[in-house]
């Protein structure tokens, strides 16, 4: 177990600065860090980026650095591997296995990189250089470090450590090309590369943020085994409270360049001591939780960090301020009672595992729609899908184009969206999630299927007039809020345009603008600012006012919080459900994270390649999944919890979703699916050669037995022959971990 | 690959096919080589020159498309490009001018190429460095003085030396000596005649390579593939010379292709100031003197060549980067 530094004293002795200065770091750790500090020069002058951060890592320990975007742990990271930017000063102490890395140079350096202390970076499509072979790049880490090697032992090394992390047929895929590999399988070349000299600390920044939670699953998988086979300290730099449950063993929870809590998994996640750790704990909505309670907003932004905060930096945002907090920053200090659980809040000592987190946020009551009570037969419908389909040619040639395939993007969707109610889809990037929603904001008679918007079908004469009738039905909130608002455009303006659209009158649009500002929670006088002015939250905010200012009656969401921050999400999440609430809204939403879409929706739909494969009441499917995909999809997710995660199994589906091309005949989920693998060669064939239809749930022996009169039938389906079928053991993982990590 | 060419090469015939015609057409709807013929003292009759011209294959009586068909004709059937209206076959004249523009524009084209890419390098590597500035600087000077003018220039540097040694070692115009000895003296006159041309193009154009190549691989140098690399245990200039380099290589090799072409299709202002009678001052002389089948012929010939280069920008991009699919 690693430990984390004591807290220096206000006026530190000799002794103590030299045991800042890390002289005095315990011996066997592999990698201490003392007071490091990076700023750098802006225009606006210097932007202190990393304030005094103190940790010691142990060998085999993995240490998970949390944060949100620009909380320094990113550049934490680089710091310590120094390829910072030459224009960063950086202060302090580095020592890898006490050895000092900080102030060597360029060249000095390159004996530990790669070697000694290797990292693993975000974003894997850009990380790999598009012109080398994947063999060539693996080789190269080896080359540099052992002159001497052969090249017949530096090929087998490298298939070895394809094999490792897990990449089919290595030995051929060593002269494939990173553009030949999918998003995962380049994150674990990125692996490979990494781990090739067997380092002594590996860094990983945000591995999974960029994959699919089921990649994301496989990839932690295959860091969890290069942690093993090569006995390395690992530390992991990440947004995601869940990622890190299951795998660390410290946290360091890092605000404004600074580490504002730190100590081990379980009271970081059981006793949090700062409120911010707690709002962001709280802030985070959790997939395996029925219950639903408004989660912890934390207003207002991270402090700009030009600055040196006088007080403490979470005070402008946290509930519990007082004027003591505004008096200089607080440093970290043990929280009473604990060895070295630190936390640097002044009032730590009243904080604990027993105070509410939703009382200190204040967070918002559970909504409640007037919907909700009615049964949902007798709710008008607001969109219906009827058998949509979009196929696109595959073709091959410039001049004479001969098909060679279709591509199923979408395959015969039908579901229906009743009033008041949140709907949404679920599933890996390539499902169709997408198509779908733009097929529904395409309307036109000459599609694939029927669209029913507001009783108005795309079949009818689908003219302009019924469009824009059909377009103040139905609005869209998107992804991206920047890239969504015209820079060019004031609030005002932007809000504006589909009321004058809608043909009001100027007085008219100035008062629904000053309403729609309210409704979304920003302030009216706001509405001249221009989009670069507001912080990402409230431009999330600015492009749900523009989708309901004409008063729809269903929004699509195409994946409205994934580009926010924990804290930020949270209450873009709860005005969504509040805006349901009140305006008896409709939502069609397509989202990755499963947690948002448990907490928000009331019904999901699961899709892969192109067909639902399971649909129904959102805590049915997610609380009983009967398809195996569902059941997979949903062990992906990493819940914030450690105990949780270290104990329980999981499903890790091999390979990616297979391309469209090769879609199989039967069961399109057959080539991953970990019940088909298990079952025997008789009913391998019927998943083979035939395709399940979507069927209900048929209601437990139990309750049919209990029950005498006719039994409603579940809202819920499912497209499995053998939903019961056992798994294979080769794609379940249980982590044997479980022993306790109290201190 | 060669399915792929030949399929571009089949688009490209058609493509130059419509141009040339187009071309014709307006050369000969617009150009009236009989009035040219008209201020000749003593002035000849209408009829006279009339028939002069019939001789030639120019007669002014055809109407466009007659003329367009016989011209055709002429080419599909004996490869014959016509004549000018005084009298010279185009044929014969073309491959006199294209191997004058080789010569002129080969050996400054390849330092060039190997001059900017270098200094591009060195330039990048020392981004906002004294030796940056001044390159960069340079290159943009180049970029802003008119072409003519730098000619100018050299050749004032060159007529200096030869003033200065008292002896004349270079020439400034003009390709050869007329009746000099083979062997060294030859060699020596052929140095004399060849070093200012190339000097001065070389000096005018590697600029824009220069600040292409700089500014490319500036944008690669901080790419996350760099920083892999260094992750590696690579120092910052091993990670950018072996990875960023290549990657940076690739616009710029598409650019470098589409040069090679022009070397043959000259340049008007360097062989006038130079005079070295080429394929570029021949396209411009041919309008003057209206004549209606060189300007055409230019025009096709400049088709070709862009044709050429485009073909070849696209065979230098599948060599140098891996993710170009040829389908």
């Amino acid at each position: 177990m690693s430990t984390f530094l004591e807290p220096a004293d206000p006026a530190p002795t000799a002794a103590e600065r030299l045991h800042i200065a890390g002289l005095h770091s315990p011996s066997d750790a592999v990698l201490s860090v003392r007071d490091l500090n990076v700023s750098f020069n802006s225009e606006n002058g210097a932007v202190h980026a990393v304030r005094g951060v103190n940790f010691d890592l142990m060998p085999g320990k993995t240490l998970g650095i949390v944060g949100e975007s620009g909380s320094g742990k990113s550049v934490t990271s680089l710091a310590i591997m120094g390829l910072l930017p030459t224009t960063a000063q950086i202060s302090g102490s580095v020592r890898l296995k006490g050895k000092e890395l900080l102030g060597l140079s360029d060249k000095a350096m390159c004996a530990y990189r790669g070697n000694d202390i290797a990292m693993v970076f975000q974003d894997p499509l850009s990380s790999l250089t598009p012109v080398y072979t994947v063999g060539t790049q693996i080789t190269e880490a080896l080359t540099i470090h052992n002159p001497g090697m052969s090249k017949a032992a530096k090929e087998t090394r490298a298939v070895e450590l394809l094999a490792m992390v897990g990449i089919p047929s290595p030995r051929n895929r060593l002269r494939a090309f990173p553009h030949e590999f999918s998003g995962g399988m380049r994150q674990r070349v990125m692996i490979a590369i990494a781990i090739a000299n067997d380092p002594r600390v590996l860094i990983a920044d945000e591995p999974t943020t960029a994959l699919d939670v089921t990649i994301q699953a496989q990839v932690l998988e295959v860091l969890h085994k290069a942690q093993e086979e090569t006995g390395a300290a690992v530390v992991m730099i990440t947004h995601d409270l869940g990622v890190v449950a299951g795998i660390a063993d410290d946290i360091m929870v890092m605000y404004a360049g600074k580490p504002v809590e730190t100590g081990s998994v379980d009271d970081i996640y059981y006793d949090p001591r700062m409120p911010y750790t707690m709002g962001l704990l709280g802030a985070v909505p959790r997939v395996d939780v029925a219950e639903k309670s408004s989660l912890v907003p934390i207003d207002g932004i991270p402090p700009n960090l030009l600055h040196t905060p006088t007080g403490c930096s979470f005070a402008p945002r946290c509930p519990l301020v007082t004027d003591a907090c505004l008096d200089g920053e607080p440093s970290l200090n043990p929280v009473p009672g604990a060895n070295y659980h630190q936390a640097a809040c002044i009032k730590s000592g009243s904080l604990g595992a027993d105070v509410d987190v939703h009382d200190i946020f204040s967070a918002p009551p559970v909504p409640a729609s007037r919907f909700d009570l009615m049964p949902r037969a007798e709710r008008a419908t607001v969109l219906e899908l009827k058998d949509v389909r979009k196929h696109f040619p595959l073709t091959k040639g410039a001049l004479l184009k001969r098909r060679i395939g279709t591509v199923k993007a979408v395959d015969g969707l039908s579901f229906d969206i009743r009033e008041g109610e949140c709907f949404s889809i679920v599933g890996e990037s390539g499902s169709g999630k997408t198509t779908t929603l733009l097929e529904i904001m395409e309307f036109h008679k000459d599609q694939d299927g029927e669209v029913l918007i507001g009783g108005i079908s795309n079949k009818q004469a689908a003219d302009a007039r019924t469009k824009s009738a059909m377009r103040r039905e139905m609005q869209m909130v998107f992804q991206d809020p920047t890239g969504a608002l015209d820079p060019r455009f004031t609030v005002y303006e932007v809000l504006a345009e589909p009321l004058q659209n809608a043909g009001l009158s100027k007085p008219d649009i100035k008062k629904r603008i000053m309403e729609l500002m309210k409704l979304v929670g920003l302030q009216p006088d706001h509405v001249n600012r221009f989009p670069n002015q507001f912080s990402g939250g409230q431009r999330q905010r600015v492009g749900i006012a523009r989708a309901l200012a004409v008063n729809p009656k269903l929004v699509v969401l195409d994946e409205p919080v994934s580009a926010l921050d924990v804290s930020v999400q949270a209450g873009v999440i709860n005005l969504l459900d509040k805006l349901r609430a009140e305006l008896g809204l409709s939502y069609l939403m397509v989202a990755h994270d499963l947690s948002v879409v448990r907490h928000i929706s009331n019904r999901v739909a699961v899709m892969y390649l192109g067909k639902i494969v399971e649909i129904g009441e959102v805590d049915r499917v997610f609380d009983n999944p009967r398809h195996p995909y569902t059941r997979a999809l949903l062990s992906a997710i990493p819940v914030p919890d450690p105990q949780f995660e270290r104990t329980r199994e999981r499903i890790i589906l091999q390979g990616d979703l297979p391309s469209p091309l090769d879609a199989p005949k039967g069961c399109n989920f057959a080539t991953r699916c970990p019940v088909f693998a298990a079952l025997p060669a008789a009913k391998q064939e019927q998943c083979l050669t035939l395709e399940p239809p979507l069927g209900p749930v048929q209601p437990s022996r139990a309750v049919q037995v209990v029950e005498t009169g006719p039994v409603p039938v579940p809202d819920q389906q499912f497209a499995c022959f053998f939903p019961d079928g056992e798994l294979d053991e080769h794609m379940l993982v249980v982590h044997e971990t479980a022993e306790p990590h109290a201190p | 690959m060669i399915r792929y060419l030949a399929k571009r090469g089949i688009t490209y015939v058609f493509m130059i096919f419509l141009t040339t015609s187009a071309g014709y057409f307006l050369a000969v709807s617009s150009l009236k080589p009989a009035l040219l013929e008209q201020e000749r003292i003593p002035r000849p009759t209408p009829e006279q020159v009339a028939n002069s011209m019939r001789l030639k294959g120019l007669d002014p009586d055809l109407s466009p498309w007659e003329r367009y068909v016989e011209w055709l004709t002429g080419i599909v059937t004996r490869w014959d490009w016509g004549r000018s209206p005084n009298g010279a076959f185009i044929n014969a004249e073309f491959g006199d001018r294209v191997w004058i523009s080789t010569r002129l524009f080969l050996a400054s084209i390849v330092l060039t190429l190997v001059i900017g890419v270098a200094l591009g390098v060195y330039s990048a590597a020392r981004q906002y460095k004294f030796q940056d500035r001044v390159i960069t600087s340079y290159s943009y000077l180049a970029y802003i003085v008119p072409a003519p003018i730098a000619y100018f220039l050299v050749q004032l540097g060159a007529i200096n030396i030869n003033e200065t040694v008292g002896e004349r070692i270079f020439f400034v115009t003009g390709i050869s000596t007329p009746g000099i000895q083979p062997g060294w003296a030859q060699f020596v006159d052929m140095v004399g005649h060849y070093s200012v041309p190339t000097i001065a193009i070389t000096l005018v154009g590697w600029g824009s390579y220069q600040i292409a190549q700089r500014q490319y691989l500036l944008d690669n140098v901080n790419a996350d593939f760099v920083r892999t690399a260094r992750a590696k245990g690579l120092t910052r200039n091993q990670a950018i010379s072996r990875h960023a380099l290549r990657v940076s290589f690739i616009p710029v090799a598409q650019s470098i292709a589409f040069t090679i072409p022009a070397i043959f299709a000259g340049g008007f202002f360097a062989e006038k100031i130079f005079a070295w009678p080429g394929v570029g001052s021949w396209s411009i002389d041919a309008i003057s003197l209206q004549d209606v089948n060189a300007a055409t012929a230019t025009l096709a010939y400049g088709s070709i060549i862009f044709a050429l280069g485009a073909i070849l920008a696209d065979f230098a991009t599948t060599l140098v980067d891996p993710r170009v699919r040829v389908q």
